[in-house]
């Protein structure tokens, strides 16, 4: 009787645990994404790529077929002091297992805070600023978006391509900007020999009027310039350059991804030549199985073939996620920390690792020329070299 | 820096471009104040609507030319509407009530650009025919910023005459010394006054719609420009016309000089210069020094 009654518990103890032997509770990630204001183009993006991971990974039943994944989402509004707030909000109230996102350094180094704080993994999936994953990395904290010293090397072999000796430098001034131009000065004596800065200048983040800027720019003679200005910044950059010839005479060479499809679709005919830019995922590039796959799920979900660049990011970082609950066979924070720690995933972009004392993926970007097709009226990137973040 | 002569011809073309635009907007405020006698802090909001109604009309009709000019009506009317329906109510207030107005105005009109555009940032592309550089021997020069530098002395050239040849611009001179003798000579003083708010808010609107495409759209845009059409009038003089042009010229030079070769003072730069010459001439440039 006694035996029937150990069997018993057993049959409903495996029952309760499933197959692979951790819980079966949801786990629940804290998404932090600008949605409304300046960073909505980008965050609206991101949200897309965490959706489709996470319909992905539940329409099979969840992480290893039973763990399912609760999204509990929240408007940045590119506001470090609106994403702490948020952070803490998730963890507090809603209980969530894992923080994901973050755009931009001072919003990613705010939630970075917050989950040192309260011991929450963060995942980083878009924030670049270096110190992330130096001077200010703690246990919780994982980056798989690359960092500014990977984007800094990428700048600099295209200078070092290009063959551009006298460089003029325009960056945010905030710790994007600080620390992308500092990832450049790094590379550039090992990248392009006898390249030299020899104006730099520094942009408020929200500033509309280069112009002055610019003159400064012609002014110095430079043959090439260095910049980090993303998003809508560049597009306001760039029609107020053009009236003045800039990029008739001088090579653009930037991070940021400007040479994303989100910027290359908005501009269309007026984005300028002369551009060398980075991506983190192109639509018409590389043809892999897992990319294809990728590709056409999101194209189905945009309603159209050219898709954005932005939501491979956010993909990765719930795929990332969905590996580590399965190495750890858990989803407690430690067990996670465990299996993040020089976690390695096929990713729709190449093979993807984390370095276990960085807490920093390998990866990297495309990079290459804009230029103009006879099929398409926006600019695409051509030839695309990837640039390793190993 | 300032041993380039490239440097220096397209800075101070900058400068210059800069200025005749704040004068346009400026000229608005000044010329409110100066009848009025009302501190409107919703200038820069009405601004910002100009460069609004500017773009949607560029986006629709495709021709910037007709932004400019429904941007001018648009701000007209909405002027029109306030002035008639509530600001005329507060004339014979405090001014701090009508300090209040005017910013509540700021609020209620910066919510609506948010409620109607919503909060992503947006650009005027260069009209056509302006789009390109100009060959000026020494450097090429943007079209359009060429055109600002030309328009800002002829605006202030049409201003002036219309104040000071035409029997409108009479009226409301006299209306600026003595609106009670004005009201017993039969003038109708309250239709004055209606027309003063409007032609300052339609050069916001103007102005707003004119920097559209050298600079970007977002919301929150008209916080700064309040700041610098106030330090204009305050340089120049309040209520006077060349004082706000000179002010504008003065401001544009700081501006863009400064944030070349002290890019680290540079917003301190403008508050210590209208400081300066507070200190020196509390009455402005062009101003009258009052009792």
């Amino acid at each position: 009787m006694r035996k029937i009654a150990e069997i018993g518990v057993a049959v409903l103890l495996i029952v309760a645990l499933g197959q692979g032997g951790w819980a079966v509770e949801p786990i629940k990630i804290g998404v932090l994404y600008p949605t409304s204001g300046s960073g909505a183009v980008y965050g609206t993006s991101a949200m897309l790529g965490h959706d489709m991971a996470v319909e992905e990974i539940n329409a099979m039943g969840g992480i290893g077929g039973k763990t399912p994944i609760v999204t509990v989402a929240r408007d940045t509004k590119l506001k470090p002091a609106a994403a702490s707030a948020a952070a803490k909000e998730l963890i507090t109230k809603e209980g969530v297992d894992v923080l994901m996102g973050g755009l931009s350094a001072a919003v990613g180094l705010a939630i970075s805070e917050v989950a040192r704080r309260e011991k929450v993994i963060y995942i980083a999936t878009i924030p670049k600023a270096i110190h992330m994953t130096t001077s200010k990395l703690h246990p919780y904290v994982f980056r798989t978006a690359p960092n500014t010293d990977i984007e800094g090397r990428g700048i600099a072999r295209t200078i070092g391509q290009l063959g551009a000796k006298k460089l003029c430098q325009i960056q945010f001034d905030y710790a994007y900007g600080h620390d992308l131009a500092a990832g450049i000065a790094k590379a550039l004596p090992q990248e392009a020999a006898g390249a030299e800065i020899v104006l730099d200048l520094k942009v408020k983040l929200g500033a509309t009027d280069y112009n002055t800027y610019i003159a400064q720019i012609m002014g110095a003679g430079c043959e090439g310039v260095v910049s980090g200005l993303w998003g809508a910044a560049f597009i306001t950059f760039a029609q107020q350059a053009q009236p003045f010839g800039f990029f008739e005479q001088i090579k653009y060479v930037s991070g940021g991804e400007i040479a994303s499809h989100e910027i290359a679709s908005k501009m269309k005919g007026n984005y300028p030549d002369n551009v060398w830019s980075n991506a983190y995922e192109l639509w018409y590039h590389d043809a892999s199985p897992l990319h294809k796959r990728y590709q056409q799920e999101l194209a189905r979900r945009q309603g159209r073939p050219d898709t954005d660049g932005w939501p491979i990011l956010s993909y990765i970082g719930v795929k990332f996620i969905e590996a580590a609950v399965v190495k750890a066979e858990s989803v407690d924070t430690q067990a996670l920390i465990a299996a993040l720690e020089g976690l390695s995933i096929e990713t729709p972009v190449g093979r993807r690792t984390i370095d276990a004392k960085t807490h920093q993926a390998n990866t990297g970007q495309f990079w290459g020329p804009m230029k103009k097709t006879d099929e398409h009226e926006f600019r695409i990137m051509d030839p695309v070299t990837y640039i390793s973040g190993d | 820096m300032l041993s380039n002569p490239t440097f220096l011809f397209l800075q101070t073309f900058n400068a210059i471009a800069l200025g005749m635009n704040l004068f346009i907007i400026a000229a608005g405020l000044t010329l409110i104040f100066g009848v009025l006698r009302v501190i409107n802090f919703a200038h820069g909001a009405f601004f910002m609507l100009g460069a609004y109604v500017c773009y949607s009309i560029v986006e629709q009709a495709g021709n910037f030319w007709l932004g400019v000019l429904g941007a001018g009506l648009a701000l007209a009317l909405l002027a029109w509407i306030i002035e008639r329906g509530l600001l005329r109510r507060l004339y014979a207030r405090d001014p701090l009530a009508q300090l209040l107005f005017t910013f509540g105005l700021v609020l209620v009109l910066g919510d609506a650009v948010k409620f109607i555009w919503g909060t992503e940032q947006y650009s005027v592309a260069y009209p056509a025919g302006l789009s390109r550089a100009v060959d000026l021997g020494i450097a090429h020069y943007p079209a359009y910023l060429l055109f600002l530098c030309g328009l800002g002395p002829v605006v202030a050239l049409v201003l002036w005459l219309g104040l000071e040849r035409t029997r409108w611009g009479r009226i409301m001179r006299a209306a600026r010394q003595n609106r009670e003798m004005l009201a017993l000579l039969g003038v109708n003083v309250p239709l004055v006054y209606s027309g003063v708010f409007v032609v300052g808010a339609a050069l916001a609107g103007i102005g707003g719609a004119l920097a559209a495409p050298r600079l970007a759209l977002t919301p929150g845009m008209d916080a700064n420009i309040v700041i610098e059409c106030f330090i204009v009038v305050i340089i120049g003089g309040l209520g006077s016309l060349w004082g706000s042009f000179l002010g504008a010229l003065i401001l544009g030079l700081v501006t863009v000089f400064g944030a070349v070769l002290v890019p680290e003072w540079e917003m301190v730069l403008t508050y210590a210069l209208m400081l300066a010459v507070l200190l020196w001439r509390p009455w402005g440039f062009f101003g009258r020094e009052q009792g």
